[in-house]
């Protein structure tokens, strides 16, 4: 695993050369995936931390179940969506490039573990009148995410520019591939929440609520969040 | 900032030579790692002046509550300094490599601590306007906002290091972690507290737990 997060951070060229040649990926795919596996579980200690060990322990398994989810899930339309639009990569690539990006970010998200680590801490423990602190952490967990998101993306961005096809159909495929992931993967967090862990009492720390497949995060959105900033809105 | 040196100079002597190096070619540390020259010796040297620099910044900002603050804010000050540093090592170096610098350990020393080092240097610069200020005034949020724009001003001479430093990690990322150095150094300063103004027989550190957020609306109250 080590070998791989030398290769990812200091021989990212080496690493997109195999990737595109026509040597066999099994290997490359086991390593990304443990890598990806190991980073974003360490993350997930600190996500889950504010809440004591177990919502710790639970976010340490549920964080690198998001990514091996969300990958698992997005895979095939990505490899059919390269095919559609001319840009003719094997499976096993698609599949290792997508775990190279979400590699990137689980990395990328462990860089900023001690940051996070460092607020929670800090944090006052959580209770009815810390709603304020549980927002805080919410808000810093997302932005965290969604910045090594980004990062994530931007490797494989790197790694398609590299396969010698016009630009814009390049853009095409980067296009339709984030947006698979950015929908699948707010899904996928959604069903397997909570990770912060709420204030409220009626919610205790669980691995998985009830409700999970209840209803999705678009339907949550369309229901009730984008209703209550209308009222406020309006009065 | 001088642009044109890319052929590794001459360690500087001593800790002010080194800050005196920082200060008028601050490239010069990444031509001699990139040279394969040791920097060691140099990333000890400024770490000592850095560490120095700070805390003449924080004895000026205890002149506010006079006595024994002088001494406990000049120790605070530099532990601040060093502990949200030590917290964004790992994102700094990270985000660096995936954005494409080639850093290799030695750049990196150089890269940290030179950014360090220039903001050090930059609020040494200002002790005096600091120190003048803290003695002639006895309200406690004026003194917040006036350290608040000293850091805004040294952040901006910190950055321009980081950029000079890691041309190849795009500016917008460079100022998010900026943002969230200076997010970071907030809640250290918050941990740390009370740094400018101790009640009588209050304790060092203050117990409890406290975001920044509300630790500078008390203040600013």
């Amino acid at each position: 695993m080590t070998t791989m997060l030398g290769r990812l951070l200091h021989r990212g060229d080496e690493l997109l050369s195999h990737i595109l040649s026509d040597r066999p990926l099994g290997r490359t795919l086991a390593e990304l995936t443990l890598l990806m596996a190991v980073s974003a579980a360490g993350y997930g200690l600190v996500l889950g931390m504010w809440h004591g060990t177990r919502l710790a322990a639970y976010d340490a398994i549920k964080l690198p179940l998001v990514l091996v989810l969300t990958s698992t899930f997005t895979v095939a339309f990505s490899w059919i969506a390269a095919q559609a639009l001319n840009v003719p990569l094997r499976f096993a690539q698609v599949a290792v490039l997508t775990f190279l990006a979400l590699a990137a970010a689980a990395v990328a998200l462990l860089s900023l573990a001690p940051i996070a680590w460092f607020f929670t801490v800090c944090a006052p423990a959580p209770s009815s009148a810390t709603r304020m602190t549980h927002n805080a952490l919410y808000l810093m967990h997302t932005t965290f995410v969604g910045a090594c998101g980004l990062t994530g993306t931007r490797t494989l961005w790197h790694a398609m520019t590299r396969l010698g096809r016009a630009r814009s159909t390049l853009r095409r495929v980067y296009l339709v591939w984030v947006l698979g992931y950015a929908v699948v993967g707010g899904e996928v967090a959604w069903a397997l929440r909570p990770f912060v862990g709420s204030v409220s009492p009626k919610f205790p720390v669980v691995f998985l609520r009830q409700d999970a497949l209840q209803g999705n995060v678009y339907e949550f959105i369309g229901r009730d969040i984008v209703p209550y900033f209308w009222s406020r809105r309006r009065q | 900032m001088n642009d044109s040196i890319d052929l590794a100079p001459r360690e500087p002597r001593g800790v002010l030579g080194t800050l005196d190096e920082l200060l008028r070619q601050p490239r010069a540390g990444f031509a001699r790692a990139r040279a394969g020259m040791p920097v060691r010796a140099w990333t000890l040297r400024a770490i000592a002046g850095t560490l120095g620099c700070w805390s003449l910044y924080g004895a000026g900002s205890g002149f506010f509550a006079g006595g024994w603050q002088i001494g406990l804010a000049a120790v605070k000050a530099p532990l601040i300094v060093a502990g949200s540093a030590l917290l964004c090592v790992p994102s700094l170096y990270v985000f660096g490599l995936l954005a494409g610098a080639p850093l290799t350990r030695a750049r990196f020393a150089v890269t940290l601590t030179g950014f360090v080092g220039m903001l050090a240097l930059v609020m040494a610069g200002l002790l005096p306007i600091e120190w003048l200020f803290s003695v002639s005034t006895q309200s406690l949020a004026f003194v917040v906002w006036l350290h608040l724009a000293l850091w805004t001003i040294a952040m901006i001479f910190g950055t321009r290091f980081l950029r000079a430093a890691m041309p190849e990690v795009p500016t917008g990322a460079l100022m998010l972690w900026i943002a969230l150095f200076c997010l970071v150094s907030f809640q250290v300063t918050t941990f740390m507290r009370p740094i400018l103004w101790r009640e009588p027989n209050a304790a060092i550190l203050a117990e409890g737990k406290l975001f920044f957020l509300d630790h500078f609306k008390q203040a600013l109250r």
